[in-house]
């Protein structure tokens, strides 16, 4: 007897195998597979995981079915931890130890995973929730990570989860008692539920099909809204680059990141702001090692304008040593270089070239090259992905830098006395220049144009008493800084520096009149007011000089050396003076303000620098495999070895991007977001073991690209164009802009409310579809029996949503009460024949043979008669009848006369 | 064979007027070899019934096991004070044999109409069990074989009647069937208002339609009825159903569900078939079935029984025909 009992609490565990334990196993390896896509330090074969998390879940359903207790459990728990680890000691040496450990980890998290599963499913009935949850939830954040978010991926990838918590929903139920394995119910369940779920996929089809245009447009609108979520920045990016050449004064028409504008008028408010704009690692030092910070430009404000009564950009001046380039634009990794700068940066004595990172937030103007002055090539880089949260993008520069321009040398005071000496020596140096006689004649005129007038003549007169005329370049600059360091007989400075200065309105280059004022009422003023008033006066001592807007670099830490962080109050305005044969050499007038510049900001960490690209492909997408992790691209240009190229075919080469940086919008996402037709920007660092071969001397790159490795192990791909992103651009921005805003709750209704109302069409037409297919059986059955049968259960069917609904009579008593007095036809006969088959072993004769005839003929017309062709058809959309029809005590399985 | 069942309802149908139904059951119990219990108010037509029936199949003259080959009916009308020797017989001495002989009773015959069964005290009640379970009588020590055809129709008054004994659960496990009469339409009761004097008057007007060997000769038809294992199968679920059923508070046994099975064949050959239908269980269930349970309450005793065969015959009507060769 208990043998007997043992034996069928075992049947028993064996059927919860089947029914639980399985599709756990198969939502485990699912939800594990998306896991694998979006996260890659699962890589260790999904097989492998799936089979430790179904050991823990069948081991941990098994005991605890028998009724083990917790100690029992985590006694074996504790063996198994124990055997593992034994193992791992025992590994031969040239094993990898670590390798084995993390896989451990991650082995035995699984099997504890599992083993909760286990315990969940045996000794909680409303376990499935709590799993439902943990596996929504899983699916969500792992599918969230992808860039092109629509609603068919977050469906397609939630369905397994909802399929499987309905099952365990219908199953719970079920699992208290004993169950019973009845095959004939088995296989009248299996048909109900595939019937059920052609229902739904044909619900699903028909709405795709139906509303294809809504969905699309959804999908776009969540897509673009997934992209805005991402980063704030990419929304309305494009659509300004019309406005990029228009780049006078300081950004006035710009509206994306934040202005230069604004911060001088957040200055002069007295609001310190504390956004950080950007970071830079600059690899410029002194001799013994010391960092030397440098300025970091913005624009050259050369030009003034006599009606603004303000300094304006303009680039048709003669030799402007800035770079014309949007870095947005620039490829990932490609190099935008100007040689030009050299040229125009007019310097041949003490240059040196100067490189420097640039990690921009998102508070700064990304169309624009920030850097030390002379900036002559920007390269792309990507930002480490800790650090996208901080910084949007980043460039790596190349400088033409004078060694004489340094953030120390420009303070026109400075605290040390060993940055004085240096200061001295620099001004030594620019000593020798005596006058600017060999200089060209245009270049001189248009940098020493001033205007003239009531106002500015008086600046004039006062820069000529400061100084003689004849005085050297950089004395009459000296002379300059040294009027505003001047100081009155109570030996207390003259000039002051306040951010109150003139209108608050006007945070721009100050006018005439309010330099008028700052030299002569006031003396009191920030950076802009110092800049331009030392600009007129030198002009007007013929001192070639312009407005320089940027940022004044401030050395905080000796923590992290060579990186200097930017904030918004370091927005700043200053002078270059041109020395033949030096080029531009920085000279900041403003007097020093304690509260300002050494107002205590952190420095953040910085990014990790970005390793070196050996090989960078500007490619296409042709085929994806997103279980492997492949992918086919084609190209016809690249970076080999820091070289771009032009290939004069197309290559098209398998990429393995197993171990691979997927970015989409310079943010990180997951290697599903690549489609077919993507553009690509594939890299390969610098790496002996990736086999990318060394550049061959003399050969062609063609000959070069096909010895590459096949296939090519990827580093990093950066998704550029979607097709979607393009459209956009295309048309305009304020059609796109509306657009990207107003997925609002009115349109999720309205979507829902189609896809509803196609569902309803659906089931509308239900009662329709099943007479036909009803009446299809009828046609296709063959002769006999298996005909009397279709004709019968057509029969039925028919007289039910004619409004003949039978009760609880049987058929028999159907046919002779209900139909045949109404309707008229042989029903009665044809049942009492069909019965006799039914239940008799005798065959068909002839006869039988004619009554069914002459009821499947019979019955249709004989409906349409009574009811009329109309009302017949119009009793099909009658739900609740043939809901009724349906609801009958539940049939038995049709057999087939095979 | 299926005209002379046919003369037998009529002719039966003459006396019996708007009992179609009834009069089916009753010859169909009889033809399965069982015994039926009518149950009605007095007045009903109980006895009329079931003389009539005897009318039908016996020689003229009412009588005990007539030697030519015709069917003998006996009347026992029960009281409170009757007993068990007055039905089975008793020992006499006789005095020219000098030696008891045994006197047979009323039991001794083909056709037994128990009137009034449950007017009697249970242990003449349970004299009836032996003959009608075994088709034989004990007697002291002499054991008495019955003839093959024993049929006994007995009527009760509604127990909630005064002075009645209710027939013990093994008592009514016997019967076959139990049917209720019920009052007749208007129509048929005008109809018997006017006709019924003539028929009294005549009393021979019901013919002997069926001979002996007709009957045994139906019966054995009876039992060559072809049932349909999924039939058998729905029987079987209907036993067991009644047997789960939480409303029930004693299912149907085994016996029952071999009772229920020869009925649905003999009443297949009284509908004029060689094969059972899913309407016979319909139709069966109820007067076979329902005296062998035992209700928790009285909304059970109405719906229970017809629910589980409903459910049943409606799965049975869902059902397709079986692969044929």
């Amino acid at each position: 007897m208990i043998n007997f009992f043992k034996q069928g609490r075992f049947q028993q565990l064996l059927i919860r195998w089947v029914l639980v334990v399985v599709p756990t196993v198969v939502i485990g390896y699912i939800t594990l597979r998306f896991l694998n896509f979006s996260y890659t330090s699962l890589r260790t074969g999904i097989i492998s995981q799936t089979v430790y998390f179904s050991l823990g879940l069948l081991l941990a359903y098994s005991l605890y079915y028998f009724g083990a207790r917790w100690i029992i459990s985590l006694f074996l728990l504790w063996l198994v931890y124990l055997l593992f680890e034994r193992i791992i000691n025992r590994l031969p040496g040239e094993f990898d130890v670590f390798y084995a450990t993390a896989r451990f980890q991650l082995y035995s998290t699984l099997f504890f995973i599992g083993w909760v599963f286990g315990l969940l499913l045996v000794r909680l009935r409303w376990a499935y929730l709590i799993l439902f949850a943990l596996l929504a939830i899983v699916t969500l954040a792992s599918t969230s990570d992808t860039v092109d978010i629509s609603l068919s991926y977050i469906l397609v990838h939630l369905l397994p989860v909802v399929v499987y918590g309905l099952y365990l929903f219908f199953l719970s139920p079920l699992l208290t008692e004993r169950i019973n394995i009845d095959f004939k119910r088995t296989r009248k369940f299996v048909i109900r539920v595939v019937l059920f779920v052609l229902l739904v996929l044909l619900a699903f089809v028909a709405t795709e099909s139906l509303f294809k245009g809504e969905l699309k447009a959804v999908e776009k609108e969540l897509a673009a809204r997934g992209a805005k979520g991402k980063d704030g920045k990419d929304g309305g990016g494009k659509n300004k680059d019309d406005n990029y050449d228009d780049r006078n004064g300081l950004m006035d028409k710009t509206d994306d990141g934040y202005r230069l504008k604004d911060t001088m008028r957040v200055n002069s408010k007295m609001s310190q702001s504390d956004k950080l704009m950007f970071c830079s690692r600059l690899d410029n030092y002194f001799p013994d090692g010391q960092p030397a910070p440098l300025y970091f430009v913005f624009h050259y404000l050369t030009r003034y304008d006599r009606v603004k009564e303000s300094f304006t950009r303009d680039i048709n001046v003669p030799s402007l040593d800035e770079i014309e380039v949007d870095p947005a634009k620039i490829p990932m990794y490609y190099t935008y270089v100007d040689t030009t700068i050299f040229r125009k940066a007019m310097a041949s004595k003490l240059r040196k070239i100067t490189e420097a990172q640039v990690y921009l937030s998102e508070n700064t103007w990304k169309h624009a090259v920030l850097g030390p002055s002379s900036v002559f090539s920007v390269q792309t880089i990507p930002v480490e992905k800790d650090f996208q949260k901080t910084f949007l993008s980043a460039y790596r520069i190349f400088s033409f830098t004078s060694e004489l321009n340094n953030a120390y040398f420009v303070y026109n005071i400075s605290a040390s006395p060993s940055l004085e000496k240096i200061q001295e020596q620099r001004h030594d140096e620019l000593r020798k220049v005596r006058d600017y006689r060999f200089v060209d004649r245009k270049f001189i005129d248009y940098y020493t144009d001033t205007p003239t007038g009531g106002i500015y003549d008086s600046i004039y007169n006062l820069a000529y008493g400061l100084v003689s005329k004849d005085a050297k370049p950089v004395d009459k600059v000296l002379a300059v800084r040294d009027f505003f360091l001047k100081r009155n007989e109570n030996g207390k400075r003259i000039f002051r520096y306040t951010l109150k200065a003139g209108a608050i309105d006007d945070p721009n280059i100050p006018s005439s009149k309010m330099l008028y004022d700052f030299l002569f009422k006031t003396h009191a003023g920030y950076c802009t007011y110092y800049a331009g008033a030392s600009l007129f006066m030198l002009r007007a001592l013929g001192v070639p000089t312009r407005f320089t807007t940027g940022f004044a670099t401030i050395n905080r830490s000796d923590k992290n050396k060579g990186w200097y962080w930017f904030y918004a109050s370091q927005a700043h305005a200053w002078t270059q003076v041109f020395f033949p044969g030096y080029g531009w050499i920085d000279f900041d007038m403003t007097i020093g303000n304690e509260d300002q510049q050494g107002a205590p900001k952190p420095d953040g960490t910085p990014p990790l620098p970005p390793p070196e690209p050996w090989l960078v492909l500007n490619a296409k997408a042709e085929s994806v495999v997103a279980e492997r992790k492949q992918l086919d691209a084609s190209f016809n240009s690249l970076i080999y070895f820091n070289n771009p190229y032009e290939l004069n075919q197309t290559f098209t080469l398998p990429i393995d991007a197993s171990l691979c940086r997927v970015l989409y919008n310079k943010r990180d996402t997951t290697f599903a977001a690549i489609k077919p037709g993507d553009s690509l920007i594939i890299v390969s660092y610098k790496d002996e073991a990736k086999k990318i071969p060394q550049p061959m001397v003399g050969a062609t790159i063609e000959a070069q690209v096909r010895s590459f490795p096949k296939p090519i192990i990827a580093d990093e791909i950066h998704i550029r164009g979607k097709e979607i992103e393009k459209k956009k651009d295309n048309k305009g921005g304020k059609a796109a802009k509306p657009q990207e805003k107003t997925l609002t709750w009115q349109e999720v209704a309205w979507f829902t409310a189609k896809v509803a109302s196609g569902i309803v069409i659906l089931l509308l037409f239900f009662p329709m579809l099943y007479l036909l297919y009803r009446l299809f059986r009828v046609a296709s059955a063959s002769k006999g029996a298996a005909k009397a049968d279709q004709v019968y259960r057509a029969a039925l069917y028919r007289f039910h949503m004619a409004g003949i609904e039978r009760d609880v009579e049987t058929p028999l008593e159907y046919a002779q009460k209900k139909v045949d007095p109404i309707l008229s036809t042989t029903f009665e006969e044809f049942m009492r024949m069909y019965l006799r088959l039914k239940y008799t072993q005798q065959n068909l004769s002839a006869d039988d043979h004619d009554i069914i005839d002459r009821f499947s003929r019979n019955a249709g017309p004989s409906i349409r008669r009574k009811n009329g062709f109309f009302k017949t058809t119009l009793n099909y959309f009658n739900l609740l009848r043939a809901l009724r029809y349906f609801q009958q005590p539940e049939p038995a399985p049709e057999i087939q006369s095979l | 064979m299926s005209d002379k069942l046919k003369t037998l309802t009529s002719n039966i149908e003459t006396i019996i007027r708007g009992k179609h139904q009834e009069v089916k059951y009753v010859v169909t119990a009889l033809l399965a070899r069982g015994h039926i219990l009518l149950e009605d108010n007095p007045g009903a037509g109980k006895t009329v019934l079931a003389k009539t029936l005897a009318q039908s199949i016996s020689e003229g003259t009412i009588d005990f096991h007539s030697a030519n080959g015709g069917v003998a009916f006996k009347r026992i009308q029960f009281t409170p004070d009757l007993l068990p020797m007055d039905l089975i017989g008793s020992h006499i001495y006789d005095e020219a044999k000098k030696d008891f002989v045994f006197k047979k009773g009323p039991l001794f015959t083909h056709v037994l109409l128990a009137d009034e069964i449950n007017r009697a005290s249970p242990k003449v009640q349970s004299a009836l069990l032996e003959c009608m379970a075994e088709n034989q009588i004990t007697a002291g020590e002499s054991t008495f074989q019955l003839d093959k055809f024993f049929f006994a129709i007995a009527t009760q008054n509604p127990i909630e009647m005064e002075g009645t004994y209710p027939l013990p659960a093994a008592q009514l496990d016997r019967f076959y069937m139990k049917i209720s009469f019920g009052y007749v339409s208007e129509d048929v009761e005008l109809d018997i208002y006017t006709n019924y004097l003539a028929i009294n008057d005549g009393k021979n007007t019901v013919k002997q339609v069926l001979t002996y060997n007709d009957i045994i000769q139906l019966q054995q038809e009876a039992e060559k009825v072809y049932v349909h294992p999924e039939l058998l199968k729905g029987v079987v679920h209907i036993v067991q159903g009644t047997r789960k059923h939480q409303e029930i508070a004693l299912g149907c046994s085994t016996r029952g569900g071999i009772t229920f099975i020869k009925c649905l064949k003999a009443w297949a050959l009284v509908n004029q078939r060689d094969y059972v239908i899913e309407d016979d269980l319909r139709a069966l269930a109820q007067p076979v079935l329902h005296h062998r349970l035992i209700f928790r309450n009285r909304e059970a005793s109405r719906t229970a029984l017809q629910q589980i065969v409903d459910h049943e015959v409606n799965k049975l009507s869902k059902m397709g025909i079986k692969a044929k060769k």
